[in-house]
């Protein structure tokens, strides 16, 4: 290092390091060693109720992009994570300009938006389990008092409804986090811009897509990135809701390696969906930390 | 007219503010009503009857209880270790210089996004050789791979908030490294640190493929797996006990929320959005 190094700044150097220690050490051992050893045991044939293996190469790789339930996982998986991001997204946006207004006690509406953020994925899912209930659920009840369907739905039990039903819930779970960010957002656009805007004689939609829109984009994109990695990686919510059923029409990526491991009982062809997993998300994990260090540079 | 249009907004606003809320509303008025009233059509919006026997029967006739104890242990145990942990680790990785310390700063933010099934099958492994799967023991060593990140994240960026002259002040003055990080960094990471221990509380609080991977025993197990088994393991679904359950497991994020929502919003803009 630098000839300046004084004696001061070196042992603020070991005093750091120390600091830091504890955190390295259970990085170390909770999350570096079951990384690397994820990717170790991909290479192997695990009998989980044994758990006795064999080595077998790059096997479980080259059957797995072999098998159709592979692809049409990562197929589920896609159609899960755009579906749902894009409903976040969109009435996560109008809600927060909705928000953003001065309406009538406006923090209790805040709060009541929050909530399905902050409440546990179980009791979500039983929420809606109970209103999605084939003979006494309300849904039910409501769609056919409004005329729209003449017999009861089955929500959940058959296809497309299951996969369009996991994506509302999961958009009605998780729209909240765009709701705060966004808002957080428009509070700090300054007021002048939208006073030039109306001096300029731009109405409240021109205003939104001249003003709003452009001040909004780079948090945006921040929370596409964020909501992205987090939808493609969802268990909770989809396993407890259709279990990847019907079949296995809703059966993610993240559900297939859970299958494979402790249902299937095979978990070295797990730990390789997982890898392949991780590998796919890693696109979006590089350009969002990438993103995040050159703002810090910056 | 304006006026007018003020109201007409105002509805609209809060219609749909309801409609969301709803099924918290249905919720809380399923887990009152008693059961047979569940079965009319058409539904009665508000309870006719008025009931709280399905609470008394969970508490009384279920594993609730203990559920929520395992809960409360857990959450509390994960919360204390990975703040105390992660607190030292960001005044290191904001205030201290020394090789490879970007490094670490990146690996954290990796982590962070990590996927929980790509880990679960070693840990799975590794806490079954250790001998201590089945105990809430294990559940804390499974979350620390998700809270210590996160917490650690959070905690970086408060930390970066607070000026740097006041430690430096307190260093000419002749105070030492440890000894300013207690009286100068500390109080004013407070409202920090709180915001990370309540946000880390309600991760743990709702964690479900851990508990449901790790811990296959009635004793040791948290609320999440605990009352989703009452689902799948009852012949007969009651609704109004699987929704009075719901209602007393949010009891503790409700009361977070209601006191310290201020707290919350706070983390939530230093670690979920900024980045």
């Amino acid at each position: 290092m630098s000839s300046s190094n004084t004696l001061l700044e070196r042992r603020y150097a070991a005093l750091g390091l120390m600091l830091i220690a504890p955190t390295v050490l259970v990085f170390c051992a909770v999350i570096i060693y079951p990384l690397v050893s994820a990717i170790y045991l991909s290479f192997f044939n695990i009998f989980t109720p044994t758990l006795e293996g064999e080595w077998v190469g790059l096997s479980n790789y080259t059957e797995l992009l072999q098998t159709g339930q592979f692809w049409s996982a990562l197929g589920n998986t896609l159609i899960w994570t755009v579906g749902t991001l894009s409903l976040q997204i969109i009435f996560g946006i109008a809600m927060a300009l909705v928000l953003h207004q001065n309406i009538w006690f406006r923090s209790l509406a805040r709060s009541l938006i929050l909530f399905p953020y902050f409440i546990s994925t179980v009791v979500a899912v039983l929420v809606w389990k109970w209103l999605f209930n084939d003979l006494y659920g309300i849904m039910n009840h409501l769609l056919i008092s409004a005329g729209i369907i003449d017999f009861p739905m089955d929500f959940l039990g058959t296809m497309p409804n299951a996969m369009v039903s996991v994506i509302l819930v999961g958009a009605w779970k998780y729209f909240p986090f765009v709701v705060i960010a966004v808002l957080a957002r428009l509070q700090s656009i300054p007021d002048a811009l939208y006073e030039a805007a109306k001096i300029d004689g731009a109405g409240p939609i021109a205003r939104f897509f001249d003003v709003t829109l452009p001040q909004l984009r780079e948090v945006l994109v921040v929370i596409i990135l964020l909501r992205a990695i987090w939808d493609f990686k969802e268990f909770d919510l989809i396993f407890l809701l259709t279990g990847g059923g019907p079949i296995n029409d809703t059966q993610t990526l993240p559900l297939l390696v859970y299958q494979e491991a402790f249902a299937l009982n095979d978990m070295g062809r797990a730990s390789a969906y997982a890898v392949v997993m991780m590998a796919i998300m890693l696109v979006f994990m590089i350009v969002y930390i990438r993103r995040t260090r050159s703002e810090e540079g910056s | 007219m304006a006026h007018l249009r003020k109201i007409l907004f105002n509805l609209m606003a809060w219609s749909i503010v309801l409609a969301v809320a709803f099924p918290l509303f249905w919720m809380l008025v399923t887990s009152v009503k008693p059961q047979f009233e569940l079965f009319r059509r058409p539904p009665t919006i508000l309870p006719e009857t008025w009931t709280f026997e399905h609470y008394w029967t969970l508490l009384a006739d279920t594993n609730f209880l203990v559920y929520f104890r395992n809960s409360v242990i857990l959450s509390s145990a994960t919360t204390l270790l990975v703040v105390a942990v992660a607190t030292l680790g960001a005044y290191s990785l904001v205030r201290f210089k020394y090789r490879g310390r970007e490094s670490l700063a990146f690996l954290v933010l990796f982590t962070y996004l990590l996927p929980s099934v790509v880990l679960i099958i070693p840990l799975y492994l590794l806490l079954v050789q250790l001998g201590v799967s089945n105990t809430i023991f294990s559940l804390v060593i499974a979350y620390t791979t998700f809270a210590l990140p996160y917490a650690l994240w959070l905690l970086r960026s408060f930390m970066a908030g607070i000026p740097e002259d006041l430690e430096s002040a307190a260093l000419c003055d002749g105070a030492t490294r440890m000894g300013a990080f207690r009286d100068i960094i500390l109080p004013q990471l407070l409202p920090g640190i709180i915001s990370t221990a309540l946000f880390t509380f309600i991760l743990s609080w709702n964690e479900y493929l851990y508990a449901l991977v790790l811990v296959n025993s009635d004793s040791s197990r948290p609320l999440t797996t605990g009352v989703m088994n009452m689902l799948i393991s009852s012949f007969n679904i009651e609704w109004s006990l699987l929704m009075a359950a719901s209602v007393m497991m949010s009891v503790p994020l409700i009361i977070v929320f209601a006191f310290l929502q201020s707290y919350l919003t706070r983390g939530f803009g230093a670690g979920g959005v900024k980045g």
